[in-house]
């Protein structure tokens, strides 16, 4: 018999159920902006739906030929039926306490985009079939709605739960050639976050980075005296003259930065930067444009 | 006590903070201003960067000074600084305060009582006791005893002194003074009132009542300063007012003489209410001024308050009771028998003439000359006994105004008490013209009593009674007629007048009463008369009603205050027990007032040695308050400096906007939101009601009879329209629970078993409807129902409904009624049925000029009416032919020619007469 949940447990349940659905909403709709404008998976492969009919050629087998269809005329042609084969992705979005800052009551927490903008992708993502999971939770991947209400209960519980604070997640046993998708702003030691992506890269694990960044972040807009204090318990830092750091700051962030897109690169992902003052819908596009083309190319 | 010139310190010792400024100004500038604190997730990013600048951000010089200055601001207001501009009391025996709190008082009352808590606070610093004295006996014996007081005693004490509405009483004082015995020589002060305080027999002419003893005996204590208000403002006092014929004399006196000085009389009724206000002008050299407040009549009776403008004492305010105010006027009307009736009898024309300004009495000679009388109007009184006309005669030499009106009785035979002989008999106009058009008046002489009055066109003299010719009759004449002949006479006699009116006091000879004109003589001819006052001298004591206190403000009278005693006359003079004001009863009180009592002079002989000063402002100022308050302002400075440093104003101030306009949106809202609704929709119906002639129907919730009374009426105003000169517009729905009724000349009101009862404010709506002229038609609608002598059931319905309605009574529509000859000739009033009977009102010519209020028939008139879209009949009549359709029609056009035009008809009911009459 299941312990009955605690009082304050599960009013913490009560008040994510409550939040669930205007946050899936808000996914949803970001998602069906973006699947208006891509068709997906539209293209030849292994599958059961019929797709399309084409001449036979050399090389098509002949089990292919479609009898029925090359009666009607001189031609043979072949049946080709649409490409079905489901994969399987894993989502990471950071939801350490670094992501719970916004610059400004105006702009939304970068936990809040981040897990707005993984549920629009598995939202995207379960309406072509393909199967999804969470990358540092155990749950297997799994496809559907009901996968998708999953794996959205299972963000909202972590938003609502005091932040974990660790530096890049634990990698899971990821099968070959799976997909993950990472939405973070990285912020990280650089070291330790290379080397995380580079065990991933190296079990042969196609990824895709997404930078969340609040504006702030982005550009440094703080003048004046000024006192610093991290969110990771990394210390204070107590400024004179906060615009004196600017220069240094942005050399730092665009190295950080570099290294990261020269590391994608060459691995073969992708990496894009999303600021929160921003719409997430180009952000999603683009990320969801990455992955199937990915997929398509491989 | 640390003194710079006018500027001192109680608390000198503090002042030595002063020195640690400098420490402040070093700590400032070491201590940076709080950094900004920032929460930044890409902390990582900053550590080790270079920072081009490591030395803290310093603070502007100017806030640095503003600092300082507010620090040096809280250590002053600490030292408690005074500033004052010299000091008063020497040595440091006691102060010896005397205090005018006489009448003067309540004029300057603030500034003696600042000046006194100055003296005593000074005192108070110093630790001298103090003596206080006031001069105005108070009736309160105990009160005004001379002892030492610790100084927070002698504040209590003066906060406890209030200016009393009388004279002051040097003597009482001086005594007290003399028996004062004091071991070290004193500092004497008097807050004066710069006035003497003359005894009975004029300026200190008894010993030891002016003012001058009382300076000696206080000099005498050790040193004396006389303060006075400055010599222009000295109280002005009104002493006297006089009922003239042409309004009110005030007579204001001033103490000094010097210049001119201009001021305003402000002449206010019972209630507080502005009568009027008159400004005058002191002339220079001249001590009294005399102003003329000339007003109506009716504005000069309710004169309850004379005051000047913006004086606060009680010699300023003069109060009138009852014997400056309206006149007895007794009337003595030939006519007894018609004294009541309305428009006819003379006394009714006399009442309604005199009785807005003068006190109207009927009766007979006899009895009017018991009580005090001004005028007496004797209207049409033919022969007056002997004793009367030497009762009368006694009167007028005392100064009674005699008036006589002419009439049947006078013009038959006169007695001797009239201003000049008459023609007897023959003589007076009567059946007989002797002029071809009744006479206009003519202008009235620069010498008669009635001239500037304006005789109007209109009014016409149709008979008079004329005076014998003789050498005086043209200085006798007053007022006459057009062809010379005299109208009114008057003589003087001895303190009294006697006039004679040559024509009636009612409308039977002349329209003279009914112009204003006759208002306008009888009003001067009241003016005439000597003023007599109810009597003056009190029978019984008059118990206190309300008196004025120092501030010359009508209070309630002080338990202290007496009845005035019987058998005071005018000259009361006030005082602790009796106070200025008013006493008896409400209705016949008697004014007591302090003004004619007084003979205010100047004190300026004062004795050599006595130092003398005018009030003037404060002496001392505590500075402690300003100085913190200012210290408290450059705080909220540097706070909200401090925020704008840190960069937290951009919130604070789009939060309070954001409040702020959601207050003036919700403020708007409100405002905005209490839309009259109903009120429009009511005026709309009002508008519609009214812009043409509508006929109205009662809304009965059934639908079906609703459509036929609305297609009733409108069938009967096409027939009107075409007919007849009546072009009524399309009938309006009433419902009778919420519609205005009054719009309509006529209602049908048909009859439904759904009738639902009325409400009271329907009933209260259609009783005033029917009582101001309405007419309602109740269709009963059951003819076809009622059997011989059977009630139907609109019968009941109506029984039911027009309980608690003004229903006068009816009767069946007698022969010859104006409604059979309205517009047709009518025997029979048929609807859609045939015979039902028709009630109207007892015709009574009187009320409504004979219009029936209320009609009630049986025959389903709108059914017969009613015609469709296009022009055909609803509905069949019965038993039916184009002739009963036609005579229904007929009804209903003289029903509203009837409604409209009311009973002109009826004088067709004598056409026939007439007609015979003419072919004769």
């Amino acid at each position: 018999m299941a312990p009955t949940p605690e009082p304050a447990t599960r009013r913490v349940a009560e008040e994510i159920a409550a939040a669930f659905p205007p946050l899936l909403v808000a996914a949803d709709r970001v998602a069906s902006t973006v699947a208006q404008g891509v068709h997906g998976r539209r293209r030849v492969g292994q599958g059961e739906t019929f797709w399309q009919y084409r001449q036979f050629a050399f090389g098509d087998s002949p089990r292919d030929i479609d009898w029925r269809r090359s009666a009607r005329s001189d031609r043979l042609f072949v049946r080709q039926t649409e490409w079905e084969a489901a994969q399987s992705v894993w989502l990471w979005p950071d939801l350490t306490a670094s992501m719970r800052y916004s610059s400004s009551r105006n702009l939304p927490e970068k936990q809040a985009r981040a897990a707005v903008l993984s549920l629009a992708l598995a939202s995207l993502l379960t309406r072509g079939g393909e199967r999804i999971a969470l990358l540092d939770k155990p749950d297997a991947p799994a496809t559907g709605r009901a996968a998708l209400d999953r794996v959205a209960m299972t963000v909202m519980h972590a938003m609502a739960q005091d932040p974990e604070t660790y530096e890049v997640p634990p990698i899971p046993a990821l099968p070959r050639y799976g997909t993950v998708a990472l939405i973070s702003d990285f912020l990280v030691e650089e070291e330790t976050l290379l080397a995380f992506l580079r065990d991933m890269a190296a079990r042969g694990v196609r990824g895709h980075l997404l930078q969340i960044l609040d504006p702030s972040e982005a550009h440094l807009p703080f003048r004046g005296r000024t006192r610093f204090r991290g969110l990771e318990a990394e210390g204070e830092l107590l400024v004179g003259r906060a615009e004196s750091l600017h220069a240094g700051y942005m050399e730092r962030l665009g190295s950080l930065q570099a290294s990261l897109a020269t590391f994608t690169q060459r691995a073969g992902w992708s990496y894009g930067v999303h600021t929160t003052d921003t719409a997430p819908e180009p952000a999603l596009l683009s990320l969801f444009m990455a992955m199937t083309e990915a997929r398509a190319g491989g | 006590m640390l003194s710079f010139g006018a500027l001192s310190f109680a608390v000198p010792w503090l002042l030595l903070a002063l020195a640690a400024l400098p420490i402040l100004w070093w700590l400032l500038r070491a201590v940076p201003p709080a950094p900004v604190r920032v929460a930044f997730p890409a902390i990582r990013l900053l550590f080790g960067l270079p920072q081009h600048e490591e030395t803290p951000h310093r603070t502007p010089w100017w806030l640095l000074v503003m600092r300082l200055l507010l620090a040096a601001l809280v250590i002053l207001a600490l030292a408690h600084p005074i500033i004052d501009p010299g000091r008063i009391l020497r040595g440091n025996g006691p102060l010896v305060m005397v205090i005018d709190n006489g009448w003067t008082g309540g004029a300057n009352w603030a500034e003696r009582q600042d000046m006194a808590s100055a003296l005593i606070d000074e005192a108070a610093r110093d630790n001298r006791t103090v003596y206080i004295a006031t001069t105005a006996q108070s009736a309160d014996r105990n009160e005004g005893t001379l002892r030492p007081l610790s100084p927070a005693e002698a504040r209590d004490r003066v906060r406890s002194i209030a200016p009393q509405p009388w004279a002051v009483d040097y003597a009482s004082v001086r005594a007290q003074i003399e028996a004062l015995e004091l071991s070290r020589p004193a500092t004497a002060i008097w807050l004066s009132s710069g006035l003497d305080a003359p005894g009975d027999e004029g300026a200190g002419a008894v010993a030891g009542v002016g003012a001058q003893p009382l300076e000696l005996a206080l000099q005498r204590l050790g040193s004396l300063r006389y303060v006075h208000p400055a010599r222009g403002d000295q109280p002005l006092v009104i002493s006297a007012t006089e009922n003239a014929a042409d309004g009110i004399r005030v007579r204001v006196g001033r103490v000094d003489a010097d210049g001119t000085r201009s001021a305003a009389l402000i002449v206010s009724d019972d209630d507080g209410r502005l009568l009027g206000r008159e400004a005058f002008t002191f002339d220079d050299g001249v001590e009294t001024a005399d102003v003329l407040l000339s007003m109506p009549s009716e504005l000069r009776n309710r004169i309850a308050r004379v005051a000047i403008e913006d004086t606060r004492h009680a010699g300023a305010v003069m109060l009138f009771d009852e014997s400056l105010r309206r006149r007895p006027v007794g009337i003595v009307s030939g006519d007894t028998a018609q004294l009541d009736q309305p428009l006819i009898g003379n006394a009714f024309y006399l009442n309604r003439a005199l009785e807005p300004f003068a006190e109207v009495r009927n009766g007979s000679v006899e009895e009017l000359l018991e009580r005090r009388l001004a005028v007496m109007i004797l209207s049409d009184i033919g022969t007056l006994t002997e004793t009367e006309i030497e009762r009368l005669e006694s009167w007028i030499a005392d100064g009674g105004v005699l008036v006589r009106f002419a009439g049947p009785n006078l013009a038959d035979g006169s007695d001797r008490l009239l201003p000049v002989d008459l023609r007897r008999g023959g003589r007076v106009f009567g059946g007989v013209m002797s002029w071809d058009q009744p006479s206009k008046l003519a202008a009235f002489d620069e010498t008669s009593p009635f001239a500037g009055l304006i005789p109007s066109d209109e009014i016409i003299v149709r008979r008079q009674v004329l005076a014998q010719p003789s050498p005086q009759l043209a200085s006798k004449t007053w007022g006459r007629l057009e062809d010379g002949t005299p109208l009114v006479t008057g003589e003087k006699r001895d303190d009294g007048w006697l006039v004679l009116f040559h024509t009636t006091a009612n409308a039977e000879w002349s329209s003279l009463a009914f112009s204003g004109l006759y208002v306008d003589m009888l009003r001067r001819l009241v003016a005439l008369s000597q003023g007599v006052a109810a009597d003056s001298i009190a029978t019984r004591p008059l118990p206190p009603l309300s008196t004025l206190d120092g501030f010359g403000r009508m209070s309630e009278p002080p338990n202290t205050s007496r009845p005035l005693p019987a058998g005071v006359g005018e000259d009361v003079t006030p005082g602790p027990q009796t106070p200025p004001g008013f006493y008896g009863l409400a209705q016949s009180r008697r004014a007591v007032n302090l003004g004619p009592s007084l003979a205010p002079q100047l004190f300026d002989a004062h004795a050599s040695g006595v130092e003398t000063a005018e009030y003037g402002p404060t002496l001392q100022r505590e500075l402690r308050v300003w100085f913190l308050v200012a210290a408290f302002g450059l705080l909220l400075a540097d706070f909200i400096i401090s925020l704008i440093f840190r960069g937290l104003t951009p919130r604070i101030s789009r939060a309070a906007a954001a409040t702020a306009i959601c207050l003036a949106l919700a403020g708007g809202l409100l405002g905005t939101g209490a839309t009259p609704g109903w009120a429009q929709s009511s005026d709309r119906f009002a508008l519609e009601a009214t812009k043409d002639t509508r006929l109205g129907y009662i809304l009965t919730g059934d639908t079906k009879i609703d459509e036929t009374s609305r297609a009733g009426l409108a069938g009967l105003g096409q027939i009107l329209s075409r007919r007849t000169s009546v072009v009524p517009g399309a009938p309006i729905g009433l419902d009778v629970e919420r519609d205005e009724l009054a719009f309509f000349p006529l209602i049908y009101w048909p009859m439904t078993e759904r009738q639902a009862p009325l409400s009271d404010g329907a009933r209260g709506r259609i009783n005033s409807f029917l009582r101001n002229g309405g007419t309602i038609l109740f269709d009963t609608r059951d003819q076809n129902l009622s059997g011989i002598g059977g009630v139907g059931p609109g019968t009941q319905t109506l029984r039911a409904t027009v309980e608690g309605l003004d229903i006068p009574a009816l009767l069946e529509i007698p022969a010859g009624h104006v409604l059979t000859k309205a517009f047709y000739l009518l025997h029979e009033f048929p609807g859609r049925w045939e015979g039902g009977r028709l009630f109207v009102q007892q015709p009574d010519e009187r009320v409504n000029d004979g219009v029936s209020s209320v009609i009630i028939g049986a025959n389903d008139f709108a059914s017969a009416w009613a015609i469709d879209a296009t022009g055909r009949p609803m509905f069949p009549v019965m038993p039916g032919s184009a002739r009963q359709r036609e005579l229904a029609f007929r009804f209903g056009v003289n029903l509203v020619m009837y409604a409209l035009t009311g009973n002109y008809k009826a004088d067709q009911v004598h056409v026939d007469e007439i007609l015979e009459r003419l072919g004769q």
